[in-house]
């Protein structure tokens, strides 16, 4: 190594690092969470439904976005979605859509799949016996579904859903590919301007590290809790 | 009130219910009783259409159960059911259980709601417990609460599976004597059971099935003075020890 | 949708003038499939060490394994690509990390894929053995010690063999996660399928056949995977012994 580790690189940079890179991850990992999770929930639906076209077609998509990498599913919506775009709003040539909406796209519907199966297996865990009592008491399947079926997976699943979260918050570095400026991206561009490559891939491990542990302790306390509780 | 003709209910290949028949009056108490895996579980989810049948009508107050285009969450609001496994809701609060269904299906509001599930609360004795969690109470009170759940309903008719199976013996009493003041008012009721002391009590007729089809069908001093079918006297035999 | 179809792009030659585009493509899947399974060789070796070594009731040893666990699950797998790619050249003694930088391409890439790749998925793999082997009955061990075995022959002849066929399943998922994992290396520069894939969008404009075409090739990949894992389950299956069913895991 020529100079030694530089410290004041990566002390110069915190402010663009943070307020752009970060933000970009964070906003892009909590806008798919949500979307995806709720996506995921109705795919899971489809997924239990007797309806079987719905239930096959649900089934191929999960199957489909498991099967192949997240990076080619990246470059599929980065193409895909601006001729989408044409096609909703009836425009001629393909939409420009920017990095962080074919981002927010791409994770939402990637990730669905994902939440899916969990949300499957914790609809799947709550006893026959709950929707029955509700179906007796008159309500209909979207009231049981809303009111009694849900509620409680999704209280069952919580920290296998956050443990997702937490490998999709990982999984954003890949916007990379796109060139967009998330955490990572952002500390990319300060290497190669300054030629201090070491310095600044070495403090985007150590930042993951520390975030992804930190969350993954926490979700360990939240079941300790939840399995005292029941 | 109910009316079951010729209904026959397959599972795959597996027959379980072959040509019942029979029917439960205004104000009767029918008891059905019989060995496991008999049918009378999958019989009485029939009559509020919890479990679809292939074959024969069911009519509850004059409308078809199996009939597509029957409004079911609508009729099913009309008749209670009690399950063996209480099925209270355990992530919501006692009063919560009560008002659910009463807000969401007959559009009752939140307050008509609440007074009424209490004063029901109140009859099985439990009003101390509004603002519990089932998983607070023991088997015996999550019944009772089931019970009060179903009949804030205000329903014609109230189904009860097996409502004593999973109690441990001294919870017992405390379930059944409400049931037998539900019975004493009047109400129209259709009970799995094996409580052979409920069904002299209370019972109007006695419906003993097997293998799928109902054996016996008899008023209930006929029943227990002298069956008819060599099967139902056997299962009595064997019942009446304890 | 205004796109027009050109499927024959397929058979037009590449600019690097090696082939046709679907050939070039059918390259980039024999890169996948050798970096994925050297990679898949370090995670079983490492990962079954790990795994197991968290089993024992030796502390140090399973601090050890939670370490080495906790570090490298908590990096997403790109930016490990780029430590082993750019930095630990940097770290390695002079003339060692000299050498690796002056490595040619496309071993200048393989190498380190291969590396980083082999290191992540053994994290996967040491808790997918380590639950299996918690999920033998605790007489199994104890039986062992009883006949005299020592422990490391205990987990030789009867913990391993066993554990094994139960995570039979759950490994094969893994052995696809390191397939679909091995596209990440495009970014340091490894001409692997998906990047084989963008590379023949850039140069002839076809962007939904390239990327069609790539997908196809590995739900194909998939399926002989499944298959070949399947056959593999049959012949290895001991009757009366049920494989570990698999409850809802996060990941991919």
């Amino acid at each position: 190594m020529d100079s030694g580790f530089d410290f004041d690189v990566i002390q110069r940079s915190l402010p663009y690092l943070f307020k752009e890179g970060m933000t970009f991850t964070v906003t892009l990992t909590l806008l798919a969470m949500t979307g995806g999770i709720v996506f995921g929930t109705l795919l899971a639906m489809m997924r239990l439904s007797s309806v079987k076209p719905v239930s096959v077609l649900a089934g191929g998509y999960v199957n489909l976005m498991r099967s192949i990498p997240l990076v080619l599913v990246i470059f599929w919506f980065f193409f895909l979605v601006p001729y989408i775009g044409a096609w909703i709003l009836r425009e001629p040539n393909p939409v420009r859509v920017g990095t962080f909406w074919s981002a927010l796209i791409t994770f939402t519907m990637f990730e669905a799949a994902y939440y899916c199966e969990i949300m499957r297996a914790g609809i799947q865990s709550i006893p026959r016996g709950q929707v029955w009592s509700g179906y007796a008491l008159g309500l209909n399947y979207w009231q049981t579904m809303a009111q009694i079926v849900l509620p409680q997976a999704f209280r069952n699943m919580l920290p296998v859903l956050l443990t997702q979260t937490i490998i999709l918050f990982q999984d954003t570095s890949l916007v990379y590919v796109i060139s967009a400026t998330d955490f990572l991206g952002a500390a990319s561009k300060i290497a190669n301007r300054d030629y201090r490559l070491v310095e600044m891939y070495t403090f985007v491990a150590v930042v993951y590290f520390v975030i992804s542990y930190g969350l993954s302790v926490l979700v360990k306390h939240l079941q300790e809790r939840v399995a005292v509780i029941k | 009130m109910i009316s079951l003709k010729n209904v026959s209910k397959w599972y795959g290949g597996f027959k379980v219910l072959s040509g019942c028949t029979t029917e439960v009056k205004k104000g009767d108490v029918v008891v059905v009783c019989g060995p496991s895996g008999s049918g009378k579980s999958t019989l009485i989810k029939c009559v509020n259409g919890l479990e679809p049948f292939q074959q024969g009508e069911i009519t509850v107050d004059g409308i078809s159960v199996g009939d597509p285009k029957t409004d079911l969450p609508r009729l099913r609001s009309r008749i209670g059911m009690v399950f063996q496994n209480f099925e209270l809701f355990p992530h919501m609060t006692v009063t919560s259980n009560l008002t659910l269904a009463q807000v969401k299906v007959l559009g009752r509001s939140l307050d008509q709601a609440t007074s009424k599930g209490l004063g029901l609360l109140e009859r099985v004795g439990l009003t101390a417990h509004k603002d519990k969690y089932p998983g607070q109470l023991s088997g015996g009170q999550q019944q009772r609460v089931a019970i009060a759940r179903a009949l804030a309903m205000d329903p014609i008719a109230m189904l009860f599976d097996e409502p004593t199976s999973a109690l441990d013996p001294e919870m017992i009493n405390e379930v059944l004597d409400v049931m037998v003041a539900l019975a004493k008012e009047g109400m129209t009721m259709m009970v799995v059971t094996h409580e052979m002391g409920f069904a002299r009590k209370v019972a109007h007729r006695v419906i003993f099935m097997d293998g799928g089809e109902i054996i016996e069908d008899a008023a209930k001093d006929e029943f227990f003075g002298k069956p008819r079918s060599e099967r139902a006297q056997q299962f009595l035999s064997k019942i009446l020890q304890h | 949708m205004n796109y027009n179809w050109h499927w024959k792009v397929l058979l037009e030659t590449e600019p690097g003038g090696t082939g046709t585009y679907l050939n070039y493509l059918i390259v980039g899947l024999g890169w996948t499939l050798a970096t994925a399974l050297a990679a898949w060789v370090i995670a079983l070796a490492i990962g079954t060490l790990v795994g197991t070594l968290r089993t024992t009731p030796m502390k140090w040893a399973v601090r050890a394994g939670n370490l080495y666990v906790e570090i490298f699950r908590n990096v997403p797998l790109i930016v490990q690509m780029f430590l082993w790619f750019f930095v630990v050249p940097e770290l390695l003694p002079r003339a060692l990390g000299d050498w690796i930088k002056q490595m040619p391409p496309p071993w200048g890439s393989y190498v380190p894929a291969v590396l980083c790749l082999g290191i992540f998925t053994s994290v996967r793999v040491a808790e997918q053995v380590r639950a299996g082997i918690q999920s033998l009955p605790r007489g199994q061990r104890m039986a062992g010690t009883a006949m005299g075995l020592t422990q490391a022959q205990t987990y030789r002849y009867i913990i391993l063999p066993q554990s094994f066929r139960i995570i039979l399943p759950p490994l094969t998922s893994e052995f696809m996660n390191v397939i679909k994992n091995s596209s990440v290396a495009l970014t340091i520069g490894l001409l692997e399928l998906t990047g084989r894939a963008r590379a023949m969008q850039e140069f002839s404009f076809r962007v939904f056949e390239a990327f069609a075409t790539a997908t196809v090739i590995y739900l194909l990949t998939n399926l002989v995977v499944v298959l070949l894992m399947r056959a593999l389950e049959q012949k290895v299956r001991v009757p009366g012994l049920i494989a570990a069913g698999g409850a809802p895991q996060a990941g991919h």
